[in-house]
């Protein structure tokens, strides 16, 4: 079984078919990469997995629960988290403030009672949160307001939140917009390390180096609809895709 | 005018103004969390007064436990509030919650007005009979305890928005409010918490606007409200230690033309200073919300 599912999932914004029946199924514990030009509805899929934007038809299953509909917040009790494409930091919230706030998983949940959980915190999860920032690179910035953080720390610290609610899915979309090639060599590895500890990962990527790289397998989009699937040596021939970028080849997709 | 009377007026009016603060952390707390204004708010705030007397008229009450009251049944009001009003109305509508609560300033408005027959209620004071003299200089004993009480408050709250990780989940949410409920946070708990807060806050307000006044009235619904957004605008829209100076120079300002200008005149002075700010600082005496990115 799938560990997410898509069953003819379409999105209308007014007249636009932001998404139109796709049908995609991710398995667990691969990495499963989402491109495809600009508009062609990658993030709009990711929003509608996470229950962002009301889905107009078809249906959402994670690990055989239909999650279709489901507020965000239960997206995520699901084990379905993600980051952003432009970032969204609670940026007037220290760092480790950050982390903090996201310790919402089911077992953080239970184990601590409502006054620990909702005034100070569990020794366990606070002492969970400095993990987390150390795993992050971050343990030296935990007093920063997250808006003074440089744009790379930003991304780590995104990621970070998203990894604190112990997530069993992670959505990234786009998380290497921005970064120089370095850091994007850094992501792979952190990518493949959380893939190693058995997190199942979907990667919306315009950056094919990371994409063609990390990828177990990739679904192609435009105009809403998969136009080609498969390992990421036949995406990079295929045709089809070929011609969706603009008639060239893959690699010419950075911008 | 000599200068006493001039500290006199302010202090006066420094003192009362802290009620005004509160008042506006209520609205500026809402629209830093939700990005609505919530109208029916100062109504609220008077309705827990009166629920208060109102238990208080069955059972024998000190006047500390009426004001716990209060604050209870106006939280309570405020919940209410939240479910009618902005729960299943589409908050991307921008007038249709606003004209929502502008409904339910009404109602609870007709509901007081019919259950006292529009007979003003007496309210009991606390410490009415101190007075801390220094020549011709004065404190009143019930104004003193309304900013000691009033400061409590804000200190709580402040302490909660700023170090309880209830507090923190809150500013996430005004922050970030898509993020936040991608890091597991329920908007709408958030959100109806927000209310009930702001409600305790209120109806602690509306008991020292009872007590302080001597008396609840219908009457005292429309300035406390227009009062309370004339502060969060001041403030600063979303930004609570704005409220808190807010309110403190409204009610300084307004005990000042009130002292030497008389009670009719009063309330233009504090209109005209809403429009000054309207027009040089609009956004508020700091000009920076700190709710929102």
């Amino acid at each position: 079984m799938p560990i997410l599912e898509l069953t003819t999932l379409t999105k209308h914004f007014g007249g636009v078919h932001a998404v139109d029946e796709l049908d995609l199924a991710v398995e667990e514990g691969e990495i499963f990469g989402l491109i495809g030009p600009n508009g062609s509805g990658k993030s709009t899929t990711v929003n509608l997995i996470c229950g962002v934007v009301s889905v107009t038809a078809g249906r959402v299953a994670f690990e055989g629960r239909d999650i279709t509909g489901s507020a965000p917040h239960r997206v995520l009790a699901a084990g379905v988290a993600r980051t952003f494409q432009n970032i969204r930091l609670f940026g007037h919230l220290t760092v480790w403030q950050n982390l903090w706030v996201a310790q919402n998983s089911v077992e953080d949940r239970r184990s601590e009672n409502f006054a620990k959980r909702w005034f100070f915190g569990s020794g366990a999860t606070r002492d969970a949160v400095d993990q987390q920032l150390e795993f992050a690179g971050l343990a030296g910035k935990r007093n920063e307001l997250a808006a003074n953080l440089a744009f790379g720390e930003q991304r780590r610290l995104e990621l970070a939140r998203a990894l604190a609610t112990k997530p069993r899915l992670l959505l990234l979309d786009e998380p290497a917009a921005g970064m120089n090639l370095e850091e994007v060599h850094a992501l792979d590895g952190r990518l493949r390390a959380l893939q190693q500890a058995g997190m199942t990962i979907v990667l919306v990527e315009h950056v094919m180096e990371l994409v063609m790289g990390v990828t177990d397998r990739i679904a192609v989009l435009n105009f809403g609809r998969k136009i080609a699937e498969g390992l990421p040596a036949a995406i990079q021939e295929d045709p089809a895709v070929q011609q969706a970028y603009l008639g060239g080849g893959v690699e010419t997709a950075h911008a | 005018m000599d200068w006493l009377d001039f500290f006199q007026s302010i202090t006066d009016g420094l003192l009362f103004g802290s009620i005004y603060a509160l008042i506006g952390i209520g609205f500026t707390l809402i629209f830093g969390v939700m990005h609505k204004i919530n109208l029916a708010y100062g109504a609220a705030s008077i309705a827990g007064a009166y629920v208060s007397i109102a238990v208080a008229a069955y059972v024998p009450l000190p006047a500390l436990v009426t004001f716990l009251i209060a604050a209870i049944a106006s939280g309570g009001i405020a919940f209410l509030i939240y479910l009618a009003n902005f729960r299943f109305i589409p908050l991307a509508s921008p007038l249709a919650t606003l004209m929502a609560t502008v409904g339910m300033l009404i109602l609870i408005d007709e509901i007081v007005v019919h259950a006292t027959d529009g007979m003003p209620q007496p309210y009991p004071a606390l410490f009415a009979d101190i007075y801390i003299e220094w020549g011709d200089f004065g404190l009143r004993g019930d104004l003193i305890f309304i900013f000691v009480l009033s400061l409590i408050a804000m200190v709580v709250l402040m302490f909660m928005l700023y170090r309880t990780r209830l507090g923190i989940a809150t500013r996430a949410v005004a922050q970030q409010p898509v993020a936040a409920q991608l890091a597991g946070i329920s908007l709408d708990r958030t959100n109806a918490l927000t209310f009930v807060i702001t409600g305790l806050l209120g109806g602690l307000a509306g008991a020292m606007i009872g007590a302080s006044v001597g008396v609840l009235s219908p009457l005292l619904v429309v300035p406390i409200t227009v009062k309370g957004l004339i502060v969060c605008v001041i403030g600063g829209l979303g930004s609570i230690p704005g409220a808190i100076i807010a309110g403190l120079a409204v009610g300084a300002f307004e005990n000042f033309f009130l002292a030497f200008r008389g009670v009719t005149e009063r309330d233009m002075y504090v209109m005209l200073l809403l429009f000054v700010f309207l027009v040089f600082r609009p956004g508020g005496i700091f000009s920076r919300s700190v709710a929102r990115d």
